[in-house]
């Protein structure tokens, strides 16, 4: 008698499958804090087990398929097109010399930028420790976009590396194998890069859509982002530095999910569908290569020129304000220093009195026109002037004075000849 | 479309091949999705592994091997990804059986019923990664249909010319 199994045996074995399947796949996915349902970004033991087996068995192959792709690539450039090369040759060498120059003085631009982040307190780099590394597969999916590296845990890769290109950042090391790595890109819809709009300064969130753009998502409307505006790295996800190029603002569209957002969509600066080399930052403190180490000792030593004219100069300042002039005079005793004057060295100096004074000349009274201290302001200014200016007009009580003695010993220091009057009674500053 | 019995279309029609066609022909399929998206880029519209389960399916047209030819090659793709091991085996599963089914009762040597059975297999493994993705584990993911009807399109195009090349390793008795 034929059993219920052996009868529906395709069924049975279906459904098993199945089974099996849908019970793996609820051990690996869980429920978010947000309600949520995700994956875990980092696999479990027997998930990173099955993906480790996937991938060495894969990445051989691909290896060779990207070596004899290489291979065949350099056979064809070095043995089929060495047309003109030597021409070439030589324009390029004229352009690496220039672009030597312009180096060395973009070196020092970077260097003073780096002082002034320095004193802002910024911890950012201007240079990062990098691994070269060659694409070598995908994932096969457009769902999932990410591609393995040719290196992995021995070049001291690790996960959560930044990878860039000189055109801008492509994505992070997602897993790591001892020979190989996997690289999410910016442009899957499960990445995430903390991006910064650099004309108004808006930050957010890059992740890729459906069509494999990356776009940044969770934005109010607002009108001023607008296209071809730069995307930078914010620098806020511990992942990516700060100022890194991303891309330019391609078009804003409408979150067709929540009201009032829209959707930045980035035209990546990197060309996501076609690399082949990447760079892994491993590190971000500061290396240089050899030739930039050397300009920048050359560097320090004009520098440390530079300053020791400044010292000598400094110096050579020091002798002359010895020579010059002082605030003491070695001929004169102590107390008598013209430090040691605390008269007003600029007197005030009055105007000179009038020839017919009457009631509104000032220091004459109201009432009688006679003059109440105008003596005193003119003996104390300029007695010898007065004196020779108004020997035709009828003394006045104050005009009959005797010119009375200067009071200020700026005017008439002691030891010295009489001061001058008015304006050249000033101190003198005798060496 | 003729349409014959289950048994006698098993009975006749049954390809063999060399155990090592087993294991290398899906292994390079693998290895070939997984490398030719490198130089392709964003035009790389096919699904290799999509086309060699359905080919042995329906070669050799038993659901059962169907079933576990697709589940192997589902989980092989999903452990080349970042998401859950097991969408795509879910979704390959189901297309290997019923291509293996859907075998038994036509006849598949036509050709351009071999080619709307691809097209129609890749939508149906197109809907089953998406709605395990959607409904079953609950994520949030976009999908550009066009991208995967042009995948159902290069599928068919390529089964086009895999499939009589593959047919040459059948073993004749």
């Amino acid at each position: 008698m034929e059993t219920l199994f052996e009868r529906y045996r395709n069924l049975v074995v279906l459904l098993a499958m199945l089974l099996l399947q849908i019970v793996g796949l609820a051990v690996q996915v869980h429920r978010g804090d947000s309600g949520h349902m995700s994956l875990d970004p980092h696999d479990s033991k027997g998930v990173r087990l099955i993906r480790l087996w996937a991938n060495a068995i894969v990445s051989p192959p691909e290896r060779l398929f990207h070596s004899a792709g290489t291979s065949t690539s350099w056979l064809w450039q070095n043995y089929f097109d060495l047309r003109h090369v030597r021409d070439e040759n030589k324009d390029l060498q004229k352009n690496l010399d220039r672009l030597r120059l312009e180096q060395a003085a973009l070196l020092e631009d970077a260097r003073q930028g780096q002082r002034l982040q320095a004193l802002l307190n910024f911890q950012e780099k201007y240079i990062y420790k990098t691994q070269a590394a060659q694409i070598i597969g995908t994932s096969g999916s457009d769902q999932s976009r990410l591609f393995y590296i040719d290196k992995g845990a021995d070049s001291k890769l690790e996960r959560d590396m930044a990878v860039i290109t000189a055109d801008g950042i492509v994505g992070k090391v997602r897993e790591v194998y001892p020979r190989s790595a996997q690289v999410l890109v910016i442009n899957d819809q499960s990445s995430g890069a903390g991006v910064i709009l650099e004309t108004t300064r808006i930050r957010g969130i890059l992740r890729g859509n459906a069509l494999g753009q990356p776009q940044i998502v969770g934005l109010m409307v607002d009108s001023r982002i607008q296209p071809g505006e730069r995307v930078l790295t914010a620098g806020g996800d511990e992942i990516f530095p700060r100022g890194l190029p991303v891309g330019v603002v391609e078009k804003v569209v409408r979150d067709p999910d929540q009201d009032g957002f829209i959707r930045v969509v980035v035209k990546p600066a990197a060309h996501l569908d076609r690399l082949d080399e990447v760079l892994v930052i491993t590190s971000v403190e500061p290396r240089f290569p050899p030739e930039q180490t050397q300009d920048m000792a050359t560097s320090e030593a004009l520098k440390g020129g530079e300053v020791a004219e400044e010292k000598a100069q400094k110096k050579a300042s020091e002798i002359m304000a010895e020579r010059l002039p002082g605030l003491i005079d070695p001929s004169l005793p102590p107390d008598q220093q013209p430090l040691n004057d605390t008269s007003n060295p600029n007197p005030v100096t009055h105007p000179p009195m009038p020839l017919h004074p009457d009631r509104f000349t000032p220091g004459t009274d109201m009432s009688t026109g006679q003059s109440v201290t105008g003596g005193d302001v003119t003996s104390k200014t300029a007695p010898d002037e007065n004196a020779a200016k108004k020997p035709a007009t009828p003394p006045s009580k104050s005009e009959t004075k005797p010119p009375s003695k200067p009071e200020s010993k700026s005017a008439n220091p002691p030891g010295k000849a009489p001061a001058k009057p008015d304006k050249d009674a000033t101190p003198q500053r005798n060496p | 479309m003729s349409v014959l019995t289950a048994d006698s279309r098993r009975d006749l029609e049954i390809h063999r091949y060399p155990v090592l066609i087993y294991g290398l022909v899906p292994l390079v399929a693998l290895v070939l999705q997984a490398w030719l998206p490198r130089l392709l880029g964003k035009y790389a519209w096919f699904d290799l592994p999509l086309v060699v389960t359905v080919y042995f399916a329906l070669g050799r047209r038993s659901p059962i091997q169907g079933t576990i030819m697709g589940c192997a090659v589902g989980l092989f793709e999903d452990a080349l990804t970042h998401h859950a091991i097991g969408i795509n085996g879910i979704a390959k599963t189901i297309c290997g059986f019923m291509a293996a089914s859907v075998g038994i009762r036509i006849d598949v040597e036509n050709k351009i019923i071999r080619v709307g059975l691809i097209f129609l297999l890749s939508l149906l493994s197109s809907a089953l990664y998406i709605f395990v993705n959607r409904f079953l584990l609950g994520l949030a993911l976009e999908t550009d249909w066009f991208a995967e009807l042009y995948k159902a399109l290069g599928n068919s195009a390529i089964a086009l010319v895999a499939f009589p090349f593959l047919d040459r390793f059948q073993l004749r008795d």
